[in-house]
């Protein structure tokens, strides 16, 4: 049984469909602008914000906009189905709003909204929550658990989380600057990302792709610092070609995580030489979207569909010459290709690393 | 396809139990993870830098390990980790948001707490464990997406898969494997999981 994957969207400042924020960033615009004065000493910092100022539930909204675009795209009712389930992934949710809980009232709202048979399941697992959904879908897919999931993920921008990123001295003073020399730091972003999967090719309306495989593996080595080896990273990778049954060589292109912190950066371009890797043309799009916490992970699959759809991969923005101690092919040029097989990765707090592969029928 | 639960543990505001049976905690005031670290005479200082959630669910993979000392024969990357809550890091969110109100500076130290799944983290650094690790976040303890996804774990690539839902005063960890090294007899189905994770929690 294969999983099928597509009908995808997103929500960011670029736009509200996946097709807006690829054509977005196919001309390498980006999202993210200088905000004044919102930084824990009042700094002036550059986010990739959707409003100014957010208004009331906008988590939900983002949240449930997201779902409603994924749902256009799918066979009538599918949503309504008894074999239908809800995935979520988020770091933070609406904290500032609800401190004491701030998933279980967006899950109620959710059932309640869009008349679901099953309580959505909700990731929370750091950055890594966006890739490690669609996996968690794929299972539940692949053991007949389910037959459809509708993946959603989504984060805002708070103080909460901008004061907390500034605390560990990790925010860049300016947009930042994935796999380069000169990175100082990530650069936090908002928005949703969603996308269905299928055991039933018959759920889409528009062409859609196969999901593949994908893991997950703990670095067992720092709670907030990458492990110096890459291993955890190494390890989804490994697991994930051998699972998929797909060698490195028919990789097309990486979607990388590449926050633009030294360590991470570091921890990445390790990794993928000691999996050999280092020649498959690879970006992060944190310079388009920043880093959308639980929501990248769905974001950056969803533009990798967008590739697989156009046959054009994006340059990473952000990024002119190689800061890591491995070389790494980061696009300094969109690339028209044919693209038939993508890997997708991501890491996190936690120690945590998670993969998937998507490609085309 | 059947798999086991080969030991279990309750961990309650001032009791603990193991396979039902209760732990002999010396009378003391002290909170339940401080007690839980004496009992287990550990020697591991970063325990200390650990929040609330984190400790919990540390003392509760130790007090299971314990008690199954074949999950140390299992490959590094064999042993995975699910584990869930209702309410997130709530109780840290709470403290890192009071360190930077009124005139204090946000705490690094506690943001990094501001994530659940930093105790899979804590779990896997003790025992270097490198498998497959999930954090979910529901409303009640879920015995169905427990017992569906260990059963898909098992299946895809584990030998061994470690539980929890951890909840201040009611928490509840099991070890589900493919044989029944313990023999208590419990074979993991949905109706044995709540009913022992009942059995403790009122």
């Amino acid at each position: 049984m294969q999983t099928f994957i597509g009908a995808e969207n997103i929500i960011s400042p670029l736009g509200i469909t996946a097709e807006e924020n690829f054509n977005s960033i196919k001309k390498n615009k980006s999202g993210i602008k200088q905000v004044e004065k919102i930084g824990f000493g009042k700094e002036d910092l550059y986010l990739s914000k959707i409003n100014e100022e957010n208004p009331k539930n906008f988590f939900y909204y983002l949240l449930s906009q997201c779902l409603q675009s994924i749902i256009k795209e799918a066979k009538p009712r599918i949503i309504e189905a008894n074999d239908t389930i809800v995935i979520i992934s988020t770091t933070k949710a609406d904290i500032l709003e609800n401190l004491s809980s701030p998933m279980i009232q967006p899950v109620h709202q959710l059932i309640k909204e869009f008349k679901l048979k099953h309580t959505p399941i909700v990731i929370s697992n750091a950055c890594i929550s966006g890739v490690l959904a669609m996996n968690v879908a794929n299972d539940f897919i692949q053991s007949n658990t389910y037959k459809n999931a509708f993946v959603v993920g989504a984060d805002i921008v708070s103080d909460f989380v901008l004061y907390g990123f500034q605390s560990l001295y990790a925010i860049s003073d300016e947009p930042c600057k994935p796999f380069d020399k000169n990175k100082k730091g990530i650069t936090l972003g908002e928005g949703a990302g969603g996308v269905l999967m299928s055991s039933d090719s018959t759920v889409f309306k528009a062409p859609f792709f196969e999901f593949v495989e994908g893991t997950s593996a703990n670095d067992a080595n720092h709670i907030s610092g990458p492990s110096r080896t890459g291993e955890g990273l190494f390890r989804t990778v490994t697991k994930t070609l051998k699972l998929a049954g797909v060698d490195k060589e028919n990789i097309d292109f990486i979607s990388a995580h590449g926050t633009a912190t030294i360590f991470n950066d570091e921890m990445e371009s390790i990794a993928f030489d000691r999996l050999g890797m280092t020649n498959i043309p690879l970006n992060s799009l944190k310079g388009y979207f920043g880093h959308t916490l639980g929501a990248s992970g769905l974001i950056e699959t969803a533009i990798c569909i967008q590739s697989l759809r156009n046959n054009v991969v994006i340059k990473s923005e952000g990024f002119d010459e190689i800061g890591t101690s491995k070389e790494l092919n980061v696009l300094t040029q969109n690339l028209e290709t044919e693209v038939h097989t993508i890997l997708k990765t991501a890491s996190g707090f936690g120690g945590c690393n998670a993969s998937l592969i998507i490609r085309k029928l | 396809m059947t798999n086991y639960i080969t030991s279990y543990c309750h961990i309650l505001s001032d009791e603990c139990w193991v396979n039902g049976k209760k732990i002999a905690l010396q009378d003391s005031d002290d909170d339940i993870t401080k007690q839980l670290y004496n009992y287990l005479e550990m020697d591991y200082p970063k325990f200390f830098k650990m929040d609330r959630l984190s400790k919990t669910a540390f003392l509760g993979a130790e007090l299971i390990k314990n008690n199954n000392l074949a999950l140390l024969n299992y490959k590094d990357d064999e042993v995975g980790l699910l584990f869930s809550n209702p309410i997130s890091s709530a109780e840290t969110d709470l403290n890192f948001l009071k360190s930077y109100q009124n005139g204090g500076m946000p705490s690094p130290a506690l943001f990094v707490y501001t994530l659940p799944n930093i105790l899979l983290g804590e779990i896997a650094i003790r025992n270097k464990w490198y498998g497959e690790s999930v954090f979910t976040v529901s409303e009640n303890f879920d015995a169905a997406y427990f017992l569906s996804y260990c059963n898909m774990l098992l299946n895809k690539c584990q030998e061994a898969v470690l539980c929890g839902w951890i909840k201040n005063n009611e928490t509840f960890l099991f070890l589900v494997e493919k044989e029944d090294v313990n023999q208590l007899n419990l074979q993991l189905s949905l109706e044995q999981l709540n009913k022992i994770y009942l059995k403790k929690i009122k």
